[in-house]
C-alpha cells in the first residue's frame, strides 16, 4: 500500500525530524499549559489549569432546572449545606450530656468564625444567621403562669446532667427541630453550618475537623451533606489521578516488558501514551475548559487506546524481525499490513467517543471530544513516532531480539491460542449458541439495569464520608434536602371580577359596623363603593387598583376628626384585608392541603422528614394553647395564620419564616429530608407528590417545581442516559458505515460489528444482573466498548481475509491466523485489562467501576474476537467470501 | 441599643428639655449621668405619650413589609413624687417603671392584636399579647428581652429601652457634637453583642446612632435616627432606621401623630383593654 510505504519510509528516513518535532510539539502543548496555571498573572492571555469539581455543572449553567434551583435558593435565601453528626453511642444519653454539649456549644461559635474575604474582596464563608445549633435556635415553650416563651434552647453549655436532658426534650418538642436537631431517639443532634458557596465544604469541614481534634469526650463527629462529598470528591480525585494513572502506567509497562523482553522497545508505547495524554490535556486546558470529573478521567481513556495501536506493531515487529533481522524491511512489511487497519480502528474509536458530543451534557462532551483528539494523536505517533523510534535504537539492541515462534520456542499464549484456532471450527456451532444464550440472558440483564447514582457513594464504604452518611441517617429523618416549591398561580386581572367583588366585600363590612352597633362609622363605605368600578377600569392589576384607592383613604384622613376619621381608618383596613386576599399561604384550606401531602410523603416511607410553613404555624398554635398536643393544628381563619406567624416572628430568628414562603406569601417551599441521596429515591419520592397532587386537588391554582441539589442530580442523570443512548445509538451507525466501507462488504461491516455488540450486551446485561447501578461511569464507558471492542474485530477480520484469498480456505487460514494477529490480540487485553486493574484499589468508586468494566470490556471482547469471529467466518464462509470474491483486491489493500 | 431603639420608638414621645442640663457643660458630665440622661431623653419625655407608628421591614431582597401600630406610653408616678405631677410640673428627672400599649392596625389580618408591657427596670418585664383571630389573651415570658419585635430588625429591648444598669459605660470621645459612649455588658453570657457605641447628640441628649459589634469585634447592626423634630417642646426622634449588617434587611420606623402628657389613665395598661381598645386616647 502506497501510503503506509511512504509513512513508513518517511519515518524512518526522517526520524530525526519526527523525533524532534514530537519532543518540541509536547514541550510546547505542555509549556502553555502549565506556564499560566503555575504563573498565571504572568500570562494573563493563556489558561491555566481550572478545576471543576461541581456534578452541578453536568447542565449547562442556563439550563432550566438550574436557573430555577438558583431563582429559589435566592428566593428562600437557601445555602448549601455542611451537617456535622455528632452522635455517642456509649452513652446511655447519647450526646446529650454535659461534655458533649459544651464540645458542641463550642463548635457552633467556632463555625460562625469561618468566614473570610474572597478573590473580589466579597467576604465569604458560613452564613452565621442561619446556622442551625442548640446554641443559635429558639425554643418556644410554656413559661410560668400560662405564658408562652421564647428562648434560646441552649444558650450555655448546660452545667448538669439534668439541664442536658432538658436541651433533648425541649428540641424533641419541637417539630421543626425533631428529626433535624435532634434525632428521633435523642441520642444525637447535629449542626447544620450554612455556605455562601458550596465549594467552601472542604474548607470549612477541613477546620471544623482541626477543631473537634482538640475536644476530649467520648462523642464522635461526622461531617457530611452533599456539597462536602461533592467537594471532598474533587480534591480525592485530583489525589487518585496522580497516583492511579501512573500506577496504571508502571503495570502496563512491566507487562509489555514482560512480553517484549527490551525496555527500549517498551518504551516506545510508553512514550507515546504519555505524550498522547500531555498533548491532549495540555489542548483542553489551552482551550480554556476546566479539569471536570469527566475529564479528569481523560488519561484513564486515552491510554489503554494509545498503547493499543504500538503493541499491534510491536507485536508484529517483534514476530517477524527474526525473519528478515532487518529493521527497515520489517517495518515497512509491519506497517504495509496495519496501517489500514489502525486508521480504521483509530477512527471507530475516535467515532465513539466523539459520538458523546451528541449529548446534552458539557462535561460529557469535552470530555468525548478530547479523548477522540486523544486517540487520532495517538494514531498519528504510533505511525510516526514507533517506526522512527525503532530506527533510533542501536543496531546491538536487536541481537538476539523476537523469539521464532518456531515449535521449540513456543510460549504458552502461543501455544493456547493456536489451539483455539482449530477449536473455532470443530467447536463452531456450540460457539455461536453459547454467544446466543449470552445474548439473550444480557438482553434480559439489561432489562433490569437499575439507572441510579448518587454522588455519596461515588465514595468506598468505608470512607469516612460514607461512614458519616450511615450513621447520620440512621438516627435522623434524613441528610439529603429536596426542596419542592409551590406557587400560586397568577389570577387573571379581570375588572369587573375585581369590582363587584370588592364592592361585594366593602357592603359586609359596612354591614358588619351596623350589626356592631356603629352605624355612624359607614359614611366612608357609602363614598368609596360608587368608585371602584371606576377605578379599577383605570388600572392595569389589582394592587394598582388598591393603591389608588388606598390613595383616597389617606386623603381622607389628613385632617378628619371623630367618627369620619374612625370610618375612613375602617376602609383602610377593609382595603388591607382585601390586598391579603392574594395571600394564599395564610389559607388555612392550603396549609392543611400542605400537612396532608407531608404526611402522604412521610406515609411513603421515603421522606425521614419534611419541614413547611404549616408545621410552623400548627406548633406555634400548640404553644398558645398551653402546648396541648390537640392544639397541634392549623387554625381555622387566615387572620389567625397571620397571628401566629407574627408570633413565631418575635424570636431570635424571624427571618427563619423566609426559608418556607416569601412576605407577599404566594410561594412556599417545602423542605424534605431523605435519608438516601440515590437518584432512583428521588424520583420515587417525585412520584409520590405527582400521586398526591393527582388524587388532592390544592384549594387554589398552584405550580409544583423541585429543587435542591439531589433534584438537580436526577435531572442530570435522565440527560445523560437519554444522551448515552442517543450517542451510543450514532456511534454504533458511523462504526458500521466505516466498517462495511472497510471491507466494502455490507456483510463483513455486519461481522465486525458482531463483537462490540456482544461485549456491549453482556457487560450492561451482568451489570444489570448483579444489581449495579446504572451511574455515570458506567454510561460513559459503553463508547469506550463501542471503541475498542471493534478495534479487535477489525485487526482479525482485515488479516483473516487477507490470509483466506491466499491459503484460499478458511482451514488452513486458521493456524496462520491464531499465529501472530491472535497473539497481537491477546496481548492487547492482558496488557490492558491488567494494566487497569490497581483502580480496583482506588477510594473512589467511579474509578473502581471503571477498572472492573475495562477489564470485562477487555475480556469479552477479546473472547468474542478469538472464538466467535472465526467460528462465524468458518459457518458462514461460503457467503463472506463469496461476496469478496466480487472485489477480488480487499479494499485493505488500497486505502 | 435598647436608647436607639426606643429612641425610635418612644423616644419621640418623650423629648424632655435635656438641654436644660446640657448648659452645665463646663463641668463635663460623668459617663454614668451622659447614659442616664440619654435614657431619659429616649424613654421618658413627659409623663406620657402617643404616636402613630409605621414600620416599613425590608429585606435583603428589597422585599417590603409594612406594619402599621399606636403605640401609647405612660411612666409610673415617682414614688412618693405624685404631687409634684399634681402641681403641673412634670418631673423629668424620673427614669423607672413604665407601660407600654401598642396595637397593630395593619396589615389587615394583625389588625387589633395588641401588646402591653410593664416594664420594670432591672427586672424581667411583664408582657402580654392578645390575638384577635385566635380570641387569646396570653402572657409572654420575657426573659430575654433581645428577640425581634414583631419579625422587624428592632429588638424588644430597643423598643422598651435597655436598663441602663446591665452595661458598663465608658466615655471614648467627646466632640464638639457628640459624647461618643462605649458600652459593655455585665453578664456577656445574656446578650449577642460585645459592645456597642452611641453617638448622643450634646444638645439633645438623643442618641443619633449606635453601631453594635458581636464576639469577633465585627459592626453587626447599626442604629440610626433619621429624622428629629421638636414636639411639645421635647426633642423627638420622628424616623429611625436599624440595619442588620449581617442580613443586609433593615427597618426604618416613622412616628406622626406625636403627643406628650396626654394624660393617659393607669386603667388602659390592663389586660382588660387589650380587646377592646381605648378609642377615645388611641389617637
Amino acid at each position: 500500500m502506497k501510503l503506509a510505504r511512504w509513512v513508513a519510509d518517511f519515518s524512518v528516513h526522517r526520524r530525526g525530524v519526527v523525533v524532534g518535532v514530537t519532543l518540541l510539539a509536547t514541550l510546547a502543548v505542555g509549556l502553555v499549559a502549565a506556564l499560566p496555571s503555575i504563573w498565571p498573572s504572568a500570562f494573563p492571555g493563556l489558561h491555566g489549569v481550572a478545576v471543576d469539581t461541581d456534578p452541578e455543572n453536568m447542565l449547562s449553567e442556563d439550563e432550566a432546572s438550574r436557573v430555577f434551583h438558583r431563582e429559589m435558593r435566592e428566593l428562600f435565601t437557601l445555602h448549601d449545606i455542611v451537617v456535622v453528626g455528632v452522635v455517642d453511642e456509649e452513652n446511655p444519653d447519647g450526646v446529650f450530656n454535659t461534655q458533649a454539649l459544651a464540645n458542641v456549644h463550642d463548635l457552633a461559635a467556632f463555625a460562625a468564625t469561618l468566614r473570610w474575604e474572597d478573590d473580589a474582596g466579597e467576604e465569604e464563608g458560613v452564613v452565621g444567621v442561619d446556622l442551625l445549633a442548640p446554641s443559635t435556635v429558639d425554643n418556644i415553650s410554656q413559661g410560668g403562669l400560662g405564658s408562652v416563651r421564647f428562648e434560646w434552647l441552649m444558650p450555655q453549655p448546660p452545667a448538669t446532667r439534668e439541664e442536658a436532658l432538658a436541651v433533648r426534650d425541649k428540641a424533641l418538642d419541637l417539630p421543626f427541630l425533631n428529626g433535624t436537631l435532634v434525632s428521633e431517639d435523642g441520642q444525637a443532634l447535629a449542626l447544620y453550618v450554612p455556605l455562601t458557596d458550596k465549594h467552601l465544604s472542604y474548607r470549612v469541614g477541613s477546620e471544623l475537623r482541626e477543631r473537634i481534634a482538640t475536644y476530649e469526650g467520648s462523642e464522635q463527629y461526622h461531617i457530611t451533606g452533599l456539597p462536602i462529598a461533592e467537594d471532598t470528591f474533587g480534591v480525592e480525585m485530583f489525589i487518585q489521578m496522580a497516583v492511579s494513572a501512573p500506577v496504571a502506567m508502571l503495570v502496563i509497562f512491566l507487562l509489555m516488558l514482560w512480553f517484549f523482553r527490551r525496555i527500549a522497545l517498551v518504551l516506545g508505547p510508553m512514550i507515546i501514551a504519555m505524550v498522547s495524554v500531555i498533548l491532549t490535556m495540555g489542548a483542553l486546558i489551552a482551550a480554556g475548559h476546566p479539569v471536570h470529573i469527566m475529564s479528569s478521567m481523560i488519561p484513564i481513556f486515552i491510554m489503554p487506546i494509545a498503547v493499543l495501536d504500538s503493541v499491534h506493531v510491536l507485536s508484529e515487529f517483534f514476530d517477524r524481525y527474526q525473519a528478515t533481522r532487518d529493521r527497515k524491511r520489517t517495518i515497512r512489511t509491519v506497517m504495509d499490513e496495519l496501517f489500514t487497519p489502525m486508521i480504521y480502528t483509530s477512527l471507530t474509536s475516535a467515532a465513539g467517543f466523539a459520538s458523546l458530543a451528541l449529548t446534552p451534557i458539557p462535561p460529557v462532551q469535552v470530555f468525548g471530544v478530547f479523548v477522540a483528539i486523544g486517540i487520532l494523536t495517538a494514531w498519528l505517533l504510533t505511525i510516526l513516532f514507533i517506526p522512527a523510534y525503532v530506527m533510533f535504537l542501536p543496531q546491538r539492541m536487536f541481537e538476539g531480539f523476537g523469539a521464532s515462534h518456531g515449535e521449540e520456542g513456543a510460549s504458552w499464549t502461543s501455544r493456547f491460542l493456536r489451539g483455539i484456532g482449530p477449536l473455532t471450527a470443530r467447536a463452531a456451532k456450540p460457539i455461536v449458541a453459547l454467544a446466543l444464550v449470552a445474548l439473550a440472558v444480557a438482553a434480559w440483564g439489561i432489562s433490569r439495569i437499575e439507572i441510579n447514582d448518587n454522588p455519596v457513594k461515588w465514595f468506598a464504604p468505608g470512607h469516612e464520608i460514607r461512614v458519616a452518611d450511615r450513621v447520620l441517617n440512621d438516627h435522623f429523618g434524613g441528610t439529603y434536602m429536596a426542596y419542592l416549591s409551590l406557587t400560586a398561580e397568577e389570577e387573571e386581572w379581570d375588572t369587573e371580577v375585581f369590582a363587584q367583588r370588592l364592592d361585594e366585600r366593602l357592603q359586609g363590612a359596612a354591614a358588619e359596623l351596623v350589626e356592631d352597633g356603629f352605624p355612624e362609622l359607614t359614611v366612608g363605605f357609602d363614598e368609596l363603593r360608587p368608585k371602584v368600578v371606576e377605578t379599577a377600569q383605570g388600572a392595569d392589576s389589582a394592587p394598582a387598583a388598591l393603591d389608588i384607592l388606598d390613595a383616597l383613604v389617606v386623603e381622607r384622613l389628613e385632617g378628619a376628626e371623630g367618627d369620619a376619621f374612625d370610618s375612613w381608618d375602617e376602609v383602610g383596613t377593609a382595603l388591607s384585608a382585601e390586598r391579603q386576599r392574594d395571600q394564599v399561604f395564610k389559607d388555612p384550606a392550603l396549609l392543611a392541603w400542605v400537612v396532608g401531602l407531608q404526611a402522604h410523603l412521610k406515609q411513603s416511607g421515603l421522606v425521614g422528614k419534611s419541614s413547611s410553613i404549616a408545621d410552623v404555624v400548627q406548633t406555634v398554635h400548640r404553644e398558645l394553647f398551653l402546648g396541648e398536643p390537640e392544639q397541634y393544628r392549623i387554625p381555622d381563619s387566615s387572620a389567625a395564620v397571620a397571628q401566629c406567624l407574627i408570633t413565631y416572628q418575635s424570636s431570635h430568628r424571624p427571618d427563619d419564616l423566609w426559608h418556607f414562603v416569601t412576605p407577599s406569601y404566594r410561594n412556599a417551599s417545602l423542605w424534605l429530608q431523605l435519608t438516601s441521596g440515590d437518584n432512583r429515591d428521588m424520583v420515587a419520592v417525585h412520584e409520590a407528590v405527582e400521586a398526591y397532587v393527582a388524587t388532592t386537588p390544592a384549594p387554589v391554582g398552584l405550580r409544583h417545581e423541585w429543587f435542591g441539589l439531589t433534584h438537580i442530580n436526577v435531572v442530570w442523570q435522565d440527560k445523560m442516559v437519554a444522551g448515552m443512548l442517543d450517542a451510543l445509538g450514532g456511534a454504533f451507525l458511523v462504526v458500521l458505515i466505516l466498517m462495511a466501507a472497510l471491507f466494502r462488504s455490507f456483510l463483513w461491516g455486519l461481522l465486525a460489528m458482531v463483537p462490540l455488540t456482544l461485549t456491549i450486551a453482556i457487560v450492561y446485561g451482568v451489570v444489570g444482573l448483579v444489581g449495579k447501578p446504572y451511574d455515570m461511569p458506567v454510561a460513559v464507558l459503553s463508547s469506550l466498548a463501542l471503541g475498542l471492542a471493534v478495534d479487535f474485530a477489525i485487526h482479525l477480520l482485515a488479516r483473516a481475509r487477507r490470509v483466506r484469498e491466499e491459503v484460499g480456505s478458511w482451514r488452513e487460514a486458521l493456524p496462520v491466523i491464531f499465529d501472530e494477529p491472535a497473539r497481537a490480540i491477546a496481548r492487547n487485553v492482558v496488557v490492558i485489562a491488567v494494566g487497569f486493574l490497581p483502580l480496583l484499589f482506588a477510594p473512589l468508586v467511579p474509578y473502581q467501576t471503571v477498572g472492573v468494566l475495562l477489564a470485562a470490556i477487555l475480556g469479552v471482547s477479546g473472547l468474542a474476537t478469538l472464538l466467535l469471529l472465526p467460528a462465524v467466518i468458518g459457518l458462514a464462509e461460503r457467503w463472506l467470501f463469496r461476496s469478496a470474491a466480487a472485489a477480488p483486491a480487499p479494499a485493505t489493500d488500497e486505502v | 441599643m435598647r436608647r436607639h431603639l426606643a429612641t425610635l420608638l418612644f423616644a419621640a414621645t418623650l423629648a424632655a428639655p435635656i438641654f436644660a442640663q446640657e448648659e452645665a457643660s463646663a463641668a463635663e458630665p460623668t459617663v454614668d449621668k451622659i447614659v442616664a440622661e440619654a435614657n431619659r431623653v429616649s424613654y421618658y419625655q413627659g409623663r406620657d405619650g402617643r404616636s402613630q407608628v409605621k414600620m416599613v421591614i425590608v429585606d435583603a431582597q428589597g422585599r417590603e413589609r409594612v406594619r402599621e401600630m399606636t403605640i401609647l406610653r405612660r411612666d409610673e408616678p415617682k414614688p412618693g413624687g405624685a404631687e409634684e405631677g399634681a402641681q403641673g410640673k412634670p418631673d423629668d428627672s424620673y427614669a423607672g417603671e413604665q407601660q407600654f400599649y401598642v396595637r397593630f392596625s395593619r396589615p389587615a389580618d394583625v389588625d387589633k392584636t395588641t401588646f402591653l408591657v410593664w416594664k420594670k427596670p432591672g427586672e424581667d418585664d411583664d408582657r402580654w399579647l392578645y390575638l384577635p383571630a385566635l380570641d387569646l389573651v396570653k402572657r409572654v415570658s420575657s426573659a430575654d428581652k433581645r428577640s425581634s419585635f414583631v419579625g422587624s430588625h428592632f429588638f424588644y429591648e430597643d423598643v422598651s429601652g435597655r436598663h441602663i444598669a446591665a452595661d458598663a459605660h465608658e466615655l471614648v470621645e467627646t466632640s464638639k457634637t457628640y459624647y461618643v459612649v462605649e458600652s459593655k455588658p455585665k453578664d456577656e453570657g445574656s446578650v449577642e453583642f460585645s459592645s456597642y457605641k452611641m453617638w448622643i447628640h450634646r444638645g439633645s441628649m438623643l442618641v443619633v446612632k449606635v453601631e453594635f459589634r458581636d464576639k469577633q469585634g465585627e459592626v453587626y447592626r447599626t442604629y440610626d435616627a433619621l429624622a428629629v423634630e421638636k414636639i411639645q417642646g421635647y426633642q423627638t426622634v420622628t424616623k429611625a432606621k436599624m440595619t442588620d449588617l449581617r442580613t443586609k434587611g433593615h427597618t426604618t420606623v416613622t412616628y406622626s401623630d406625636v403627643a406628650y402628657d396626654l394624660g393617659l389613665p393607669e386603667e388602659i395598661f390592663t389586660e382588660r383593654y387589650l380587646r377592646r381598645a381605648p378609642r377615645k386616647w388611641m389617637r
